[in-house]
């Protein structure tokens, strides 16, 4: 349109401007749609990239099961059962909004459904890196010195030095510079000892190399009523610095303890502050891993204490963040993993798309039925609107589940609202025997304030839907909806407001359409 | 032009009847029926027999059997089948099952821990009601009575949200409809969407008190409405076209959620034409106590 002969006034030459961005706006959603786009999260590259939700596209379907004891009560596991489900779902959140199936299976299962990962390891690693954190005190043998893996391997042990403490043992050298990897665990099995990997695979003990004195054995830390202290009694993690004597800041990790973890904790360092070291070493160990073996300083510490070690400030920051919510209440076993299909069956993705074309192709027959050109006009503003609301969906990216879908839905419904509500007010104008120029500028101001207030209100509305289920509600769900109605209507109010405008401000100019844009109005009687 | 306005007080009543009912039968026992995702159930993994494989639709024959159509079957990597239903015996779910394929676990679930809290999401809905009051009341700051107008957007709202909470316990009721986590997603969107309608009606209302397009507040409403009446009607239409498209391909598996926008959508347009805006009328020439006689609290809006 650009290219007319120059008209009089700003106005033409500012929309010709405006034409230029639509369609680069139009250029850029194309290209972001049809690019491959990243696959770094093993995404689905059907469906223009779009990253679908479980119950359109299915993912990846995982069963955990939590290693309880013999002699725990029903209601115990109930309650830690439950802790595994909630800190699952916070661990996934974090990873966006990915709308997630937890379900608990029987009375020491878990079920976890996790959309669109393909790649089996990275899901796994997602859920698994949420960290079971326990304390560990290194074991006495029978000479009263500390147990170490020569010890158990000469003396053939066939049970726990000592053996009032169950739990694995788990053997590791001291955390020097950096965490220490199990070089094995043992456990009780079959009425005798067995030696084991982390996944829990028996390994010969032959492949044990004899050099490994300074492997300490490592048993849990429990209090006086044998309860071991695990990351469940912890109710804070944070980074500190602390000025040491010769001015220099280093980081620690604070803790803190509730008030049974307090007593615990208090049990145990009463128990180990007389001993020489590494007798007097606490262990903490995060997924068998050895982090940091602080030594215990005081018989007392009332329920706080410091974590120390060679960390950087990024290293305490993540030791403070696996600390604080990834603290499983209980160690969990991978039992079985596999792909999964879509919740809602294979056949509905495809139908739902093909659903979604047929509804808009609907709308905008009728829109042009209605309004003629003008529907025409908002028929092609609806289509660049769906480019490029598509594109932020790809960009963010969002996953796209039912509520999602249903929230896209709900924001195409007000784009269309949007242009009705214009072209009634121009037809309006039209009517009342404005010029054609004067009724695409009236109508759009007379529209504008409804548009406006409908639409903020629904914005009001995404935000605390977004907001609450982020925090207090915490469902995905919730949050998928009201981000795709959020950046659905926002895209909306930017499509009728500069698009079908536009648009309609260069046909208006065209003596050749400005009959047809009329054919609308004089085609009914009012 | 219709003469909507004066017979405001029975289009009220009839709204008031209409949203009361629905309540009753809503919030009664009985009505709104939790499905699986919300109270739990149980879980199956079928496997084919040795040496055969095991399609989705004889599994879905079989649960057709049992009573368990809306059942939720993924199919996993290996060829098993990972099954979600209702409550069901264990002895007669295996009997069953065990006539196509191999039984490999069988558990009790409990409800999915999302959908639980969705449940919480009531709050959230409350929250979002009262600011879209505070928004609504200040972006009619420069009408007089700007309260109202929000007032009446909010009571709109609640009518919509209850009569589709009526609808679903009727469907419950009768047809054994059960409340998904995708019926609270189209709360949502009946909350996103349906006020929209009665905002256009009341800022027709304010555009036309401030051109003084008609004498007093009454006949200005009445001619608000009918100015409107066109919009209205294309705009749910459009909507519930493609409601009905959307229906007609994939309504099975979402046929609640598509349920309640219609309810919603269609509520919206009601309650923008004869709600919102009459509420108004009724507030300015406070006649509250004819609607509802003897409530103190109300009469002092009079002045």
């Amino acid at each position: 349109m650009q290219r007319r002969p120059a008209r009089k006034g700003p106005r033409m030459s500012r929309n010709g401007w405006l034409l230029l961005l639509i369609l680069a706006l139009l250029g850029t959603s194309i290209w972001v749609l049809t690019t491959s786009g990243s696959s770094a999260l093993g995404r689905d590259m059907d469906h223009l990239g779009l990253r679908l939700g479980l119950d359109l596209k299915g993912g990846t379907h995982l069963v955990y099961q939590g290693q309880f004891s013999d002699n725990v009560s029903a209601d115990e596991k109930d309650f830690k059962m439950d802790g595994v489900a909630k800190a699952i779902e916070t661990r996934i959140n974090r990873y966006g909004v990915v709308e997630p199936v937890i379900q608990r299976q029987g009375d020491d299962r878990i079920v976890v459904q996790l959309p669109g990962i393909t790649d089996l390891e990275q899901a796994k690693a997602l859920i698994e890196q949420t960290a079971f954190l326990e304390f560990r005190e290194v074991e006495v043998n029978s000479g009263s010195a500390p147990a170490t893996l020569g010890d158990y391997l000469s003396d053939n042990r066939t049970d726990f030095y000592d053996s009032a403490v169950a739990g694995t043992r788990i053997f590791a050298f001291p955390a020097s510079g950096g965490s220490q990897p199990p070089v094995v665990l043992l456990e009780r099995r079959n009425g005798g000892l067995e030696y084991v990997d982390v996944n829990g695979d028996p390994i010969d003990r032959g492949t044990l190399e004899a050099n490994l004195e300074g492997a300490y054995s490592w048993m849990p830390a429990v209090g006086d009523a044998g309860e071991p202290l695990t990351g469940a009694y912890l109710t804070k993690a944070e980074p500190q610095y602390q000025q040491s004597q010769v001015g220099v800041s280093k980081v620690v990790v604070a803790i803190g303890w509730n008030s049974e973890g307090a007593v615990i904790f208090d049990d145990i360092a009463g128990r180990l502050n007389p001993r020489t070291s590494p007798l007097n070493a606490l262990g903490i160990f995060l997924d068998s891993e050895l982090i940091s073996s602080p030594t215990i300083l005081q018989s007392e510490y009332g329920g706080s204490a410091v974590i120390e070690g060679d960390f950087t400030p990024k290293e305490a920051r993540l030791l403070a963040i696996q600390l604080d919510s990834g603290a499983l209440p209980i160690p969990l076993k991978s039992l079985y993993s596999s792909e999964v299909s879509a919740t809602l069956g294979e056949q509905f993705t495809e139908n739902a798309f093909l659903a979604g074309i047929i509804a808009l192709g609907l709308i905008i027959l009728f829109m042009m039925l209605y309004y003629r050109v003008p529907g025409l006009v908002a028929g092609l503003a609806l289509l660049i609107y769906l480019a490029m609301v598509l594109a932020i969906y790809k960009a963010i990216p969002v996953t796209l589940s039912l509520a999602g879908l249903a929230g896209f839905v709900v924001s195409l419904g007000m784009a269309v609202d949007a242009n009705v509500l214009i072209f009634e007010r121009m037809n309006e104008e039209l009517r009342a025997g404005r010029t054609l120029k004067a009724a695409v500028d009236t109508g759009f101001s007379r529209a504008w304030p409804a548009i406006r207030d409908s639409n903020v209100t629904t914005f009001i509305a995404c935000g605390i839907l977004y907001w609450f289920g982020s925090s207090i509600v915490a469902s995905s769900a919730v949050m998928g909806f009201a981000l795709t109605l959020f950046i659905g209507v926002a895209a909306s109010m930017f499509t009728a407001i500069v698009v079908t405008r536009t648009l309609l401000i260069a046909l208006a100019g065209a003596r050749m359409t400005r009959r047809a844009l009329m054919v609308g109005v004089e085609g009914r009687s009012v | 032009m219709f003469d909507l306005v004066a017979k405001r007080k029975w289009f009220l009543l009839a709204s008031l009847v209409i949203v009361v009912a629905s309540l009753l039968s809503a919030f009664l026992p009985g009505g709104l029926k939790a499905g699986i995702d919300f109270k739990g159930g149980i879980s199956v993994t079928l496997g084919p027999r040795e040496g055969e494989t095991l399609t989705a639709d004889q599994v879905r024959e079989k649960l057709a059997e049992l009573g368990q159509e809306r059942a939720a079957l993924q199919s996993l990597s290996d060829g098993d089948y990972f099954i979600r239903m209702g409550e069901m015996d264990e002895t007669q779910v295996r009997s069953e099952l065990e006539e196509v394929g191999v039984v490999q676990d069988f558990y009790s679930v409990s409800s999915i821990v999302a959908s639980e809290t969705t449940r919480n999401a009531a709050i959230a809905m409350g929250v979002a009601t009262v600011a879209m009051l505070l928004y609504i009341t200040w972006a009619f700051r420069k009408v007089p009575g700007s309260f109202r107008y929000g007032t009446g957007a909010v009571i709109a709202l609640l009518f919509n949200i209850g009569l589709v909470l009526g609808v679903f316990s009727v469907l419950g009721r009768t047809l054994d409809w059960e409340i998904d986590p995708m019926f609270v997603t189209a709360i949502l969107a009946v909350i996103g969407y349906s006020v929209n309608d009665a905002i256009v009606v009341l800022d027709r209302v304010r555009e036309n008190l401030a051109r003084g397009r008609a004498p007093g507040l009454e006949n200005t409403v009445n001619l608000s409405i009918n100015e409107t009446l066109t919009r209205s009607m294309n705009t749910s239409f459009t909507t519930v076209l493609g409601i009905l498209a959307v229906y007609l391909f994939v309504g099975g598996p979402i046929r609640g959620f598509l349920v309640a926008l219609l309810v919603g959508v269609i509520a919206g347009t009601y309650s923008s034409i004869f709600i919102a805006s009459q509420l108004l009328v009724v507030w300015e020439r406070g006649e509250w106590t004819r609607l509802v006689p003897r409530i103190p609290l109300l009469q002092r809006s009079k002045a």
